[in-house]
C-alpha cells in the first residue's frame, strides 16, 4: 500500500527563525509504518494508559515547553516546542532522540534510520495531515483522530500543553473535521467486515433486530458477525458439522448483546430461512447452497431477501444462487473487489483533502503571524498612551490658573485620545501588513 | 397574482430538481441542504397559487387538464418531503422533482381558462384532490419500485462501486417500504374519490351515468388497484415482478385520464 506523502520528511539540521514564541520552535520527531519496521515499532510504543506518564517524562528534558506524544500500532510521534535557551548546554536537537533512547531503553542506532523530523510548517502540515487520517496505512480510517486527541488529553493532564501547541491542536482537529465532512474520504469500507456490513445495510437498511447464521468456523466469519452485531443485528444462529464446535461458537458470542442458538446441520436447509445474513465459511470441498436452496428459502421467507456471505474456498455457496431475485451471494473475491474500489475512491478523495490541508496551514502560519505583531502593536499603543496622558497632566496643570470648567477638561482629553488614535492608525495597519506579508514570503 | 406564485414555486421545483442529483447519487449533503429548503418553499408558494386561484374563483371550480396538472404535481412534491421525513432517502427526488417541473411549467406557463361547474364544489374538489392523491400514490409506489430495480442489479452486479447504474443510498428494504405504504396510502384515497364522485354522479345525472365505459373503466382501475395490494401483501411481491404489476395498474389509470376526453359523461376542458 503507498501513501500520499508530499512533505518529506528533513534532514536533522538546525532551526530556522523561530515562528512559534518568541525563542520557542515547533518540532514534530517520529517513526511511522512507512518508515520503521514492525520490529522497530513495536519496540517504542506507549500504551495508552501510559502516555501521560510518558509525556511527563519528556517535559523533564531541557528546552522542551510543551510536549505532546501520539503512539499508535502504526506510529510513534512527538511534537514539541523546544526553547534552545532553555536547553541547558545540551544540544536541544538530540533532546527528543535522547529522549525515545531513555524512555524506551533502546540504542539510538536502533531507531535513528528510521526517523523523521519537521519543523515549523511542515511540522504543522504533518500534524494535520496525520490528524486527517491522510498519513494513515488505511487512508481515510477513522481510528487516528481518537487517537490524536487521547495523546492531547494526556498531555493536558500533566500539563504539557500550553499556548501554542492548544491552538495548534484545536486548529487540527478542525482541519480533521473539515476533511472528513468536505470530502468522501472516510465514507466507504475498505475491510472484509465492514464491506459486508456496508453491503447489509445497503439490502436491509438498519440491522436492527436481524438474524446472522454463520455456517462452519472461521475467524473472517466470527469477525464479520460481530460486526454486524455492533451494527444490530439481535440474533446469532450457528450451525456446525461438528456440535460441539457449533456449541463453542455460539458460547462466544454469549457475552455479545445477542441471542444465539444452535441449528443441527441435517437441518440446516430448513431452517437457514430463519436468517436474513448467512455467513459460510466451512472447509468442505463440495457447496452446501445451491440455486434451488436460494429458490425454497425465498419461497419460505415470502420474497424477503436474504444475504449470503461466502467465506470459504471452496465456495460453500453455488454462485448461481445470485441469480434468484431476491438471494445476493457475495464471496471472498467479491467481498475484496468492492473493498479494492473503495480504496481507490478514498485516494482519489485524499488529493481534494490534501489541497484542504495545504490551504489551512496558510491559514494557520498567517494567524501566527498576525499574533508575533501582537506584541509590538501593545507595546506601540501603551508608550503613545504614556506620552498622552503626561502631556495632558502638564498641560491641564498649566491651565489650570485659568479656571478650566470640567466640561472643557474633558474636551481636551477626547482631543489627546482622538489625535494619539488618527495618529497611531497608519502605523498599526502597516504593521500588520508588515506580518502578513512577511508570512506570504515565507 | 396566483400565476406569479405558482412561476416561482415552479422556479424553486427546477433548482430542487437539479439539487437533488448530487444529493441523492452522490450522497452531497450541500446539495440536499438546498434540495430540501427548495422543495419546501416550492412547497409553500404552490399552496398559496392554489388557495388564491380557488378564492378568486368563489363559486367556480377550475377543472381545466393544466390546473388539474399542477394540483398533481403540488401532490407530488408533498409526497416526496413525507417520504424524506419518514425514511431519510432523496432517490425518489430524482423523478418525482422534475415531474413536478414539468407539471407545474405547463400550468404556470400556459394556463387554460376555468369553467363553472354546475356542482357542489366542495364535494367535487375533494373527489378530485383525492383520486390526484391516490394517483400520485402508485406513481410513487411504482417509482420506488424501479428504483428497487435498479438497486437490486447493483447489489447483485457485486461489483456495484464501479458498475454504470447510478449509486443510490436507499436500501432495499426502504424502498420496499415506499413502495408498499404508499400503494396502502392509495387505496382509500381512490375508494373515497370513487364514492364521493358516484354519489354525485347519481344525484346530479341519474343511473345511467354508470354505464359510460370511462366510469366503468374507473372502478375497474379500483379493483385491480386492490388485487396489486393483496397480492403484494400475500406474496411479499418485489424487484422485477412488483414493477411489472404497478406498471400494468398504472396504465390502466393513464387510460382511466385518457378516456376523460372521450367520454360522454366526465370531461375536462382542453386548454
Amino acid at each position: 500500500m503507498t501513501e500520499n506523502r508530499p512533505n518529506q520528511p528533513t534532514e536533522i539540521k538546525p532551526a530556522p527563525k523561530p515562528r512559534v514564541e518568541a525563542g520557542a520552535s515547533l518540532v514534530l520527531l517520529g517513526i511511522n509504518h512507512t518508515t520503521a519496521p514492525i520490529e522497530v515499532r513495536e519496540r517504542l510504543a506507549i500504551a495508552p494508559a501510559d502516555l501521560a506518564q510518558a509525556t511527563r517524562t519528556l517535559l523533564r528534558h531541557p528546552g522542551i515547553r510543551e510536549g505532546l506524544i501520539v503512539s499508535t500500532c502504526n506510529r510513534i510521534e512527538i511534537l514539541t516546542t523546544q526553547d534552545p535557551k532553555d536547553s541547558a548546554g545540551t544540544d536541544p536537537q538530540a533532546n527528543l532522540p535522547r529522549f525515545l533512547e531513555e524512555y524506551f531503553s533502546v540504542p539510538a542506532s536502533t531507531f535513528t534510520p528510521h526517523l523523521y523530523e519537521f519543523r515549523e510548517q511542515d511540522a504543522v502540515r504533518h500534524l494535520f495531515r496525520v490528524a486527517s487520517s491522510l498519513d494513515s496505512m488505511v487512508v481515510g480510517e477513522p481510528q487516528i483522530l481518537g487517537q490524536v486527541k487521547e495523546s492531547y488529553a494526556a498531555a493536558r493532564e500533566v500539563g504539557a500543553v500550553s499556548t501554542t501547541l492548544e491552538g495548534l491542536l484545536q486548529r487540527a482537529f478542525t482541519v480533521a473535521k473539515r476533511v472528513r465532512t468536505e470530502t468522501e474520504i472516510g465514507s466507504s469500507s475498505v475491510s472484509i467486515a465492514s464491506v459486508a456490513v456496508d453491503l447489509a445495510r445497503k439490502i436491509f437498511g438498519s440491522l436492527n433486530g436481524k438474524t446472522v447464521l454463520l455456517v462452519g468456523a472461521g475467524k473472517m466469519s466470527e469477525l464479520a458477525a460481530r460486526h454486524l452485531i455492533q451494527h444490530g443485528a439481535a440474533n446469532i444462529l450457528v450451525a456446525n458439522r461438528t456440535q460441539a464446535r457449533a456449541e463453542h461458537i455460539a458460547a462466544e458470542f454469549l457475552s455479545s448483546n445477542c441471542t444465539t442458538a444452535i441449528i443441527p446441520w441435517d437441518q440446516l436447509h430448513d431452517q437457514a430461512g430463519r436468517a436474513d445474513i448467512v455467513i459460510t465459511s466451512t472447509g468442505s470441498p463440495e457447496k452446501i447452497f445451491f440455486r434451488s436452496h436460494g429458490q425454497q428459502l425465498l419461497q419460505r421467507r415470502r420474497n424477503r431477501p436474504m444475504f449470503f456471505i461466502d467465506i470459504a474456498v471452496p465456495r460453500d455457496v453455488d454462485p448461481h444462487m445470485n441469480q434468484v431475485e431476491g438471494c445476493f451471494v457475495y464471496d471472498i473475491d467479491d467481498l475484496q473487489q468492492v473493498a479494492q474500489a473503495n480504496l481507490a475512491d478514498r485516494s482519489r478523495e485524499a488529493a481534494e483533502a490534501e489541497s484542504i490541508v495545504s490551504r489551512e496551514v496558510d491559514k494557520y502560519q498567517k494567524r501566527l503571524s498576525a499574533r508575533d505583531a501582537v506584541p509590538a502593536i501593545l507595546a506601540l499603543q501603551q508608550n503613545a498612551e504614556q506620552v498622552r496622558e503626561a502631556e495632558l497632566t502638564r498641560t491641564l496643570t498649566k491651565l489650570a490658573s485659568t479656571g478650566l470648567t470640567p466640561a472643557q477638561q474633558t474636551a481636551i482629553e477626547a482631543l489627546t485620545r482622538s489625535l494619539t488614535a488618527k495618529l497611531l492608525h497608519p502605523q498599526l495597519v502597516a504593521l500588520r501588513k508588515s506580518a502578513a506579508s512577511e508570512e506570504d514570503e515565507r | 397574482m396566483s400565476l406569479l406564485w405558482l412561476k416561482l414555486a415552479v422556479l424553486l421545483y427546477g433548482l430542487a430538481a437539479l439539487a437533488v442529483l448530487p444529493a441523492a447519487l452522490y450522497d452531497r449533503p450541500r446539495w440536499r441542504h438546498i434540495a430540501i429548503p427548495a422543495t419546501v418553499a416550492a412547497v409553500l408558494f404552490h399552496f398559496v397559487s392554489l388557495a388564491e386561484m380557488l378564492v378568486a374563483a368563489h363559486h367556480r371550480l377550475p377543472v381545466e387538464t393544466h390546473e388539474l396538472q399542477s394540483l398533481f404535481a403540488l401532490l407530488l412534491a408533498i409526497a416526496f418531503l413525507a417520504i424524506y421525513d419518514r425514511f431519510r432517502t432523496l432517490a425518489l427526488g430524482i423523478f418525482v422533482l422534475p415531474l413536478a417541473f414539468l407539471l407545474g411549467v405547463l400550468a404556470a406557463f400556459r394556463p387554460g381558462h376555468e369553467e363553472l361547474l354546475p356542482l357542489r364544489t366542495g364535494w367535487i374538489f375533494l373527489h378530485i384532490a383525492l383520486l390526484l392523491a391516490a394517483y400520485a400514490a402508485l406513481l410513487v409506489s411504482l417509482l420506488a419500485s424501479l428504483l428497487y430495480l435498479v438497486q437490486e442489479r447493483r447489489l447483485k452486479s457485486r461489483t456495484h462501486s464501479i458498475s454504470w447504474l447510478p449509486a443510490l443510498g436507499t436500501p432495499l428494504e426502504v424502498l420496499d417500504q415506499i413502495a408498499l405504504k404508499s400503494l396502502l396510502f392509495g387505496l382509500p384515497c381512490m375508494t373515497g374519490g370513487l364514492l364521493i364522485g358516484s354519489w354525485i354522479a347519481q344525484q346530479t345525472m341519474g343511473s345511467q351515468y354508470f354505464l359510460d365505459p370511462k366510469i366503468l373503466l374507473a372502478f375497474a382501475m379500483w379493483v385491480a388497484y386492490c388485487i396489486m395490494i393483496f397480492i403484494r401483501r400475500h406474496s411479499g411481491l418485489r424487484g422485477r415482478r412488483a414493477v411489472y404489476l404497478s406498471s400494468f395498474v398504472f396504465l390502466v389509470v393513464l387510460t382511466v385520464w385518457a378516456a376523460n376526453q372521450f367520454s360522454a359523461v366526465h370531461r375536462f376542458t382542453t386548454p
